[in-house]
């Protein structure tokens, strides 16, 4: 890729040297103590463990249960991933145009963001009700057609919905920023050849966003992943009959509520090397099609 | 705009507002929720129209949450997370992107790996890091035997300690590696054309140089919508501090004092489900999140520099 | 109320302030889970502390929920940056006892010289919380149990004179109901606590093996072998018939909810619900009624629900006379009356309770009959299997049970099929807990 460099490395193993102090210091040393305890089963209250193995790890994927957790994590990060890249793509493209009044659109857009936890949970509760919300309606018309309390694909389609609902923002303000950064005059050569709005934001904009697409994809992928059982939580419990029950909320819930910590540790461990390997393959297979300069 | 397109200027209006109304429904089921008394907002159907409490639910959410001391220390510790997070992901992307050297990838690695594992997961032994910060140095000079070999040579018994529970520092400092940062940066980096870096070069100019003068300048609008992100990511702070801070009253945090408010539901019940207050609690920790979009708003400008070949 | 809690504490600070200074006084911290006007009373008991006397001073931490409350005292336990005292639910004390780390309140309150009459509380609430010797280990404090809440109106209108305290009575009530024109009878919300826990309880069937876990940790799982099954069944056919609704947070109503809002005629919750129903202010005539038992079967007692308060060891003997005083404050008669009179919460001693009923406490809205609670609760002395459920990994059984019912429900299994798995799948748990604490036991 790149060809001109710095030569004076020692500035640059300078420059790592805060990050990486600091997350050696408040991630991989207290992370390889959780890690140890994969391999064990701890006492939460600090009395001791006992040294098991690959127990743990054995008795996860033994479980027909777990794999039901991956495969529901699968389709949760694909699903809210898809909905909202593209949702935003669309928004920040047409936000871009700057027409009249779009500075206040980008405030709005950016809301959602902005609005802590408890009010996302009763806002969605409140839309997604099967008895008095707005969905409401639906059961109307088709008495009994709608209810995430009982239909595990209706819970997904709720969980995925809030999920992608809180990324739209996110992906949007870096969606913008890249799109702004896009040089006027590229736009206006582009116009001046007769290229009309459409084509522009195809053949232009949309190639010159590729280094900020990807990121974003990344970005979404890991976190739907690793950070999603707030959401799961507030909205299903994981439930109904497991049909919403993510990895991360399985380890959120058998580790931080129920005290198994050895348990939550093979868990964690599973779902970091499964995440890694996705993360490779991203880059590998997809950081090639995207052309930085 | 360039040209006149009336009819994809009507679309766009179209796409806008309806994306709009469909991001923003939920906040306004908040504000609503907030301008009801506790009967309206827990009967069905759910009020869609505001009522007229608002006024009286804002004051009694803030007269019982204690909010006004608290919004000080957040914003310390909200600026200071960013600040913190933009020059972190700045001078690591800079060092991964325009040096050439061995263990490059890797040090991207570790710190994107930190985004996979979430803090519920390893909660107890990082309070015990933020107990004293420097208990992994110890642990090491433990291990090695270093502090016995100190111990014996100088007398001196090493105890390296550092507590951060109830300090500014320990709310910002954890938080101030960040993953995403670095990974936006070196993708806004790599788009940096070699010739840049070729006439910076010739100048004379050296890396420092280069950053303050040519890349920074470069990145107004990563920067701002990193800083708008990351803000509202500090800001919303819950876990973190819960678990840290005892001394509320000297550095407590916003989303800690809304948690108090929102209703007790646990199996045993018997909470006041007092929705209107957690709603009008929500609106009021909203604001100055609201605030710095608003303001970031003036840093999304369109480049002027060519950077494309 | 909460209005006037702010009041009361801007003053009782003011008060404070000028009375001592805060330096000379013992302090210790007290961690606690309960959030909200819960959470609010919490903090107001320990400013009542505070301004009582001016030998110490507690302070008082809200952790937002019981499991955080847990969760965050463990991390600062293994740091050593621990509180005095801790408030944690049933779910999260199995650990804690097995590892010792705590100053059981009868020798607390022994070695601290304070005299507390353990016999004057009540024994659904005393077996909960105390040793096979009767020793207590923990101090109760925000204390409930089951009822049912139901429409007085609605019954009247459907003919049903007297609230049923079978479940066949019950099953009577949800057709009349129907027949009446009532589309919801009972709002229904899957619960281990009411229809697994209690429900065992006052039929005097076990849970599990071992008098519920309470004579050892090589414990198994009971209760897909006895009227439990049934009585899921049931409010499975009941659900099909449509007299019975499913009433979750998770679907935006609550239980309470769709009871308040005059849409379900019936629901089951904690007595403490009793204040909620009462401040939510329905347009209707209510009533509550102790829970139903099957024909056939003998009533039992219920047990205590809610959570208490446990002293944590690793501190010093001023923080541990600081926390004692603060405990035996909490157990007076005026304090156990502002909990009651803030919150729906049942007195714990009998002479607290004899001392409001003479007083007329619960002849005066809005406390009429919520004393149904304690008739429930010492419908009998204790038997072995109705002194509470002492169960590792308890979080994790109940996730299981309540998992494996929706998926009953929802038509993927058969009811005892889901409780063979989770009975099943909740034996690996506690053979896996009783693994992690090989060779420790229950004191």
């Amino acid at each position: 890729m790149r060809r001109a460099y710095f030569k004076a490395n020692w500035i640059a193993a300078l420059l790592v040297a805060p990050q990486l102090l600091i997350i050696f210091v408040f991630f991989y040393w207290p992370a390889s103590q959780a890690l140890y305890w994969s391999l064990t089963l701890e006492q939460p209250w600090g009395g001791g463990n006992t040294w098991v193995g690959f127990e743990n790890f054995r008795t996860l994927l033994s479980d027909a249960y777990y794999w039901n957790s991956v495969r529901v994590s699968f389709v949760f990060a694909i699903a809210s991933t898809a909905l909202a890249m593209s949702m935003a793509l669309v928004l920040a493209l047409f936000a871009d145009r700057q027409l009249r009044g779009y500075k206040f659109f980008r405030v709005g857009m950016i809301w959602p963001y902005a609005i802590a936890a408890p009010a996302v949970g009763l806002a969605f509760r409140f839309v997604f009700n099967p008895h008095a919300g707005i969905l409401s309606y639906i059961n109307e018309v088709l008495p009994g057609f709608w209810d995430p309390t009982v239909n595990g694909t209706q819970a997904v389609i709720m969980v995925v919905v809030a999920g992608a609902w809180k990324s739209i923002a996110y992906n949007f303000i870096f969606f913008l920023a890249a799109l702004q950064s896009i040089p006027r005059s590229l736009i206006e050569a582009s116009a001046m050849d007769g290229a009309g709005p459409m084509r522009r934001m195809r053949d232009l904009q949309l190639p010159l966003i590729a280094p900020t697409f990807f990121f974003i994809l990344v970005i979404n992928i890991t976190d739907s992943f690793t950070d999603s059982f707030g959401i799961v939580d507030v909205l299903t419990g994981g439930g109904p009959a497991r049909a919403t029950d993510l990895l991360v909320y399985k380890i959120y819930a058998d580790g931080f509520r129920g005290f198994d910590y050895s348990g939550a540790a093979a868990q964690s461990v599973i779902l970091m090397v499964l995440v890694m390997a996705l993360t490779f393959v991203q880059f590998r297979y997809i950081e090639r099609r995207v052309h930085y300069t | 705009m360039i040209e006149r397109t009336p009819v994809l200027n009507a679309l766009t209006h179209v796409i806008l507002v309806t994306g709009l109304l469909l991001l923003l429904f939920p906040v306004w089921i908040a504000f609503v929720a907030a301008t009801h008394d506790m009967t309206a907002v827990n009967t069905a159907p759910v009020e869609l129209w505001p009522g007229d409490q608002f006024l009286v639910n804002l004051e009694q959410a803030w007269a019982i949450s204690d909010m006004g001391t608290k919004f000080t220390n957040t914003v310390i510790v909200a600026v200071g997370v960013v600040v913190g997070k933009i020059a972190v992901a700045c001078i690591t992307a800079f060092s991964l992107v325009f040096f050439n050297y061995r263990g490059r990838m890797l040090v991207f690695w570790l710190v994107f790996i930190t985004l996979m594992l979430p803090l519920e997961v390893r909660i107890v032994p990082t309070y015990a890091v933020a107990a004293n910060a420097l208990s992994p140095f110890q642990a090491m000079l433990d291990a090695t035997g270093l502090t016995a070999l100190i111990a014996t040579l100088s007398g001196v018994q090493v105890n390296l300690e550092w507590n951060l529970l109830n300090s500014y520092t320990g709310l910002i400092l954890p938080l101030v590696a960040t993953a995403t940062g670095t990974f936006l940066y070196r993708q806004f980096f790599l788009t940096i054309p070699d010739e840049l870096v070729e006439a910076a070069k010739m100048d004379g100019a050296g890396p420092i140089r280069f950053l303050i003068d040519v890349l920074i300048p470069l990145s107004r609008t990563n920067i701002a919508a990193l800083a708008t992100i990351m803000f509202v990511y500090a800001w919303n702070q819950y876990l973190w501090p819960l678990l840290i801070i005892t001394d509320r009253a000297n550095y407590g945090m916003v989303a800690v004092e809304l948690g108090t408010l929102v209703p007790d539901q646990f199996t045993t019940g018997g909470g006041t489900p007092t929705w209107h207050l957690a709603m009008a609690g929500t609106l009021i920790v909203m604001v100055p999140p609201i605030v710095v979009v608003v303001l970031m708003q003036r840093w999304f400008v369109r480049g002027l520099i060519n950077t494309d070949k | 109320m909460t209005m006037k809690l702010a009041c009361s504490v801007a003053a009782l600070a003011i008060a404070a302030a000028g009375s001592v200074g805060a330096q000379d006084r013992v302090k210790f911290e007290y961690w606690y889970g309960l959030t909200g006007d819960l959470g609010a009373v919490v903090l107001e008991t320990c400013n009542r502390f505070n301004a009582s006397q001016d030998k110490y001073e507690a302070v008082c931490i809200g952790q937002d929920g019981y499991d955080q409350a847990v969760q965050n005292t463990i991390a600062a336990f293994r740091a050593n940056q621990h509180p005095t005292l801790l408030q944690s639910f049933d779910a999260g004390t199995a650990d804690l006892m097995l590892s010792g780390e705590f100053y059981p309140v009868h020798k607390l309150m022994a070695d601290t010289g304070i005299e507390v009459d353990w016999d004057d509380y009540f024994p659904g609430i005393a077996n909960y919380y105390s040793a096979s010797t009767g020793e207590f280990f923990s101090m109760p404090w925000n204390s409930s149990t089951p009822v049912y809440y139901f429409n007085k109106d609605h019954f009247a209108a459907a003919g049903i004179t007297e609230a049923p305290l079978t479940w066949e009575g019950m099953e009577a009530a949800f057709y009349a109901l129907r027949d009446s024109g009532q589309a919801c009878a009972l709002a229904y919300a899957p619960s281990t606590w009411i229809d697994l826990e209690q429900f065992s309880m006052v039929h005097n069937v076990p849970v599990a093996s071992n008098d519920n876990g309470y004579a050892g940790l090589d414990t198994e799982l009971l209760f897909n072998t006895t009227q439990h099954v049934q009585h899921m069944e049931n409010i499975q056919r009941w659900i099909g018939e449509g007299v019975a609704q499913i009433r979750t947070a998770q679907s935006g109503m609550t239980a309470r909810d769709s009871f308040v809002s005059g849409e379900c005629s019936i629901f089951f919750s904690s007595i403490a619900d009793h204040n909620t129903v009462h401040k939510l202010a329905p347009s209707f005539a209510w009533d509550v009624q102790i829970i139903p038992v099957y024909e056939g079967f003998a009533r039992h007692n219920t047990v205590v629900g809610g959570a208490s308060l446990w002293v944590l060891s690793g501190k010093t003997d001023a923080e541990y006379e600081a926390a004692a005083n603060y405990l035996a404050f909490l157990a007076t008669k005026p304090e156990q009356q502002f909990l009651l009179e803030n919150t729906g919460y049942i007195p714990v001693t009998k002479s607290t309770y004899d001392a409001l009923l003479a007083e007329g406490f619960y002849a005066r809205e809005p406390f009429i009959n919520r004393d149904i609670a304690m008739k429930s609760l010492t419908y009998t002395e204790p038997t072995n299997l109705t002194r509470g459920i002492r169960l590792g990994s308890f979080i994790q059984i109940r996730a299981e049970w309540v998992n494996e019912v929706q998926a009953a429900l929802a038509g993927q299994k058969t009811m005892q099929e889901a409780l063979d798995t989770a009975v099943a799948r909740g034996n690996d748990l506690l053979d896996r807990f009783e693994r992690t604490y090989a060779g420790k036991t229950f004191p």
